[in-house]
């Protein structure tokens, strides 16, 4: 009687050491530092999703080749768990669902803008968990406490575009917006607004969404207006496909895209003649700084291409400089704890992460977020050839 | 707004032809094999693909059209053999399910042998022909001529040969046309060759004006069910005038009521025929069979 309590603990204890064992190989050992990514590895916006995991890898191999990450006098290997949400929010909830439950309290991603908004009730659940946003422009994603934003947000993609419509005083615009793009349809009222203010006319708004194939309704409308500058805001094919047919349609003035294009996808949907000119006004991409030259960008692009054989993304450089965001700011709090993490995100500076790629403008007292966001400065690309130039002059094609 | 009419009309013509194109092997299969086949649109699709993966190859556009035409109306077969034949004697909700399961099959396939990044094969009829109060390109021109002919070409299988004849009896009554010696088996395999020849070969032009990618039967399919409604079901020439017909309400209701409410426009009148006029706009009743 007295015997088999302790001979039942005896089997529970053994049955736990035996389960301990077996599960032993999957779980992090003690000094992993285990970071989730969320990006559409597949589906449509796989182009966008998967150069972007690609470089978090680049940089969490470069982190663990130099020492890892250093907290007291433990060095960190970070662990790289990736999740597919193939850009649809009920994959994305799953996804992120599956990295909680595999233990990663620190998160990078997503970039769909239908799938950030998915997510956000579920980390803002889970204080323990820190989310850094490398992908989505739609507004109200961050939350300053444990939601981080190291992408631009529409409001800065709005702003190029609106200092270029400026610089080139056009006297009327044309706006033709996919529907379902959460961040640029939140946005379209205030830049409507914001083009007006300063004299450039909206002649009209039109609406497509992913996927459409025919644009020719729209487009005849806008033609017939003749508006000095039309602004496509959506995703890259339907970009391709409507600058075609506007061009069919006889529409001879300004096209302006307002969306990362990657050049391998455009010239997969129209030539490179039926491109020339175009404009795209969004801040710097990846490839805009491969091609001004900028050395840790082109140490990204060969690490990518030993790594994986993979052309450096048109965002890669935001997933790059994530990892060494959350590697600052777990260093500057000297421990995994996330309380203490997710503080030091809003105390870090951006001289605190000097291998970041992409130049982020100081907030007051040199912070890197303010409210969650970071600031990154605008730009326009000019297409020339096969790809994108940096325009340096918005005034000059 | 009146002066943008003309060109309005040329842009729902357009647009009506691709429906009709892809509706028009839809409405054969159904109307003759009662398969409501959800995987017409990806045999489009793998027509699509097929001409881009040949083009890209070095193949001529044209012959890589009648190569991937050639593929999709095997696959068609194959499609047949493997998921519908089995559940012949099923109910509807059966072959419908199995159509769905063999449409994602297919469309994941396709994701794997090709990825998902959006593409488009460069055009073999380059220009626009600019009128007075219109443009159109020269290759949607070849669009519209090429589903007149399709539809003439099945007409003409339909009712100027012997395959027809027994096709249009075992679309009338399946029992009676057995019992004088029409090969079930025979008919069965020529309505699916020729619903995916129409499918295939819808996808493998159009492929030059629209982008490829796996899911990118979907919508197409899902229109062409509206034409089927509004045509009438097993009606080709309805088939024609359904999707003319729903290309211009299309393009009008983007054109001058608000482009948020084209896909709603589509809707609303698919209700409405159900509603008013269920056989179709250019059907007739038909008694349960």
């Amino acid at each position: 009687m007295i015997k088999t309590p302790k001979l039942a603990a005896n089997l529970l204890f053994g049955l736990a050491a035996a389960t301990a064992s077996m599960t032993a190989p999957v779980i992090a050992h003690a000094a992993d530092l285990v970071i989730g990514e969320i990006h559409p590895i597949t589906g449509p916006a796989a182009f966008y999703g998967l150069p972007e995991s690609q470089a978090i890898k680049a940089a969490a191999d470069e982190i663990n080749t130099s020492g890892g990450v250093k907290v007291g006098n433990t060095s960190y290997q970070i662990v790289i768990k990736t999740a597919d949400d193939q850009a649809s929010p009920t994959v994305g909830v799953a996804a992120l669902r599956k990295l909680l439950g595999e233990g990663a309290k620190f998160i990078i991603g997503p970039i769909a803008s239908g799938v950030a908004p998915a997510l956000k009730p579920i980390i803002e659940s889970r204080p323990d968990v820190i989310q850094l946003i490398d992908g989505s422009i739609a507004d109200g994603l961050t939350n300053g406490k444990t939601i981080f934003r190291n992408q631009a947000s529409v409001q800065a993609y709005n702003d190029a575009l609106t200092r270029l419509t400026k610089a080139r005083a056009y006297p009327t615009v044309a706006v033709m917006t996919d529907r379902f793009h959460a961040g640029f349809m939140g946005s379209q009222k205030p830049l409507v607004e914001a083009l007006e203010a300063q004299g450039n006319k909206v002649v009209a708004q039109e609406y497509h969404k992913l996927n459409d194939t025919d644009f020719a309704a729209q487009l005849t409308k806008i033609a017939a207006l003749k508006p000095a500058a039309l602004v496509l805001r959506g995703y890259p094919a339907e970009g391709a496909l409507i600058t075609k047919t506007a061009r069919h349609l006889g529409y001879q003035g300004q096209v302006i895209w307002e969306f990362v294009s990657p050049p391998s996808t455009v010239l997969k949907n129209i030539s490179p003649a039926e491109m020339e000119g175009v404009l795209n006004a969004i801040p710097p991409t990846s490839q805009d700084y491969v091609a001004l030259g900028n050395e840790k960008a082109l140490k990204l692009e060969a690490r990518l291409k030993k790594m994986f054989n993979a052309e450096i993304g048109e965002l890669s450089t935001l997933s790059y400089d994530a990892v060494y965001i959350f590697k600052a700011a777990i260093e500057k709090a000297g421990t995994l704890e996330s309380a203490a993490v997710a503080k030091a995100f809003t105390q870090l500076k951006t001289t605190d992460v000097p291998m970041a790629i992409n130049p982020y403008v100081p907030g007051a007292d040199g912070l890197l977020f303010t409210d969650g966001q970071v600031g990154l400065p605008g730009g326009v690309q000019i297409w020339k050839g096969n790809g994108w130039q940096p325009l340096a002059d918005l005034k000059l094609n | 707004m009146l002066d943008m009419l003309p060109q309005q009309l040329v842009n729902g013509l357009t647009l009506g032809s691709t429906y009709a194109l892809i509706a028009l092997g839809l409405t054969l299969v159904f109307g003759v094999l009662l398969i409501p086949n959800f995987a017409h649109g990806e045999l489009y699709m793998l027509g699509a693909f097929s001409t881009y993966a040949l083009v890209g190859a070095g193949v001529n556009f044209w012959m890589a059209v009648v190569i991937a035409t050639a593929i999709v109306i095997a696959l068609g077969v194959v499609l047949d053999r493997l998921v519908f034949q089995p559940l012949d004697h099923s109910s509807s909700l059966s072959l419908m399910i199995a159509a769905l399961a063999a449409s994602i099959i297919l469309q994941q396939t396709a994701t794997i042998i090709w990825g998902s990044e959006p593409r488009t094969t460069p055009s073999p009829i380059p220009g626009v022909l600019r009128m007075a109060g219109f443009s159109i390109a020269y290759f949607q021109i070849f669009v519209i001529a090429l589903t007149l002919a399709a539809w003439g070409g099945v007409w003409l299988v339909l009712n100027r040969s012997r395959l027809g004849l027994a096709i249009r009896a075992v679309a009338q009554n399946k029992g009676a046309a057995q019992l004088m010696g029409i090969e079930l088996r025979d008919v069965r395999l020529a309505t699916f060759a020729i619903g995916a020849l129409l499918g295939g070969l819808g996808g493998a032009i159009l492929s030059a004006n629209f982008p490829v990618y796996p899911t990118m039967g979907i919508n197409p399919v899902l229109k062409a069910f509206v034409v089927l409604v509004l045509g009438g079901i097993g009606n080709l020439w309805g088939a024609i005038l359904g999707g003319l017909l729903l290309g211009i309400v299309e393009v009008m209701v983007a054109g001058y009521i608000s482009s948020q409410l084209q896909d709603v426009g589509t809707f609303l009148i698919l209700v409405l025929v159900l509603l008013l006029r269920p056989q179709g706009l250019f059907g007739r009743v038909v008694l349960e069979r």
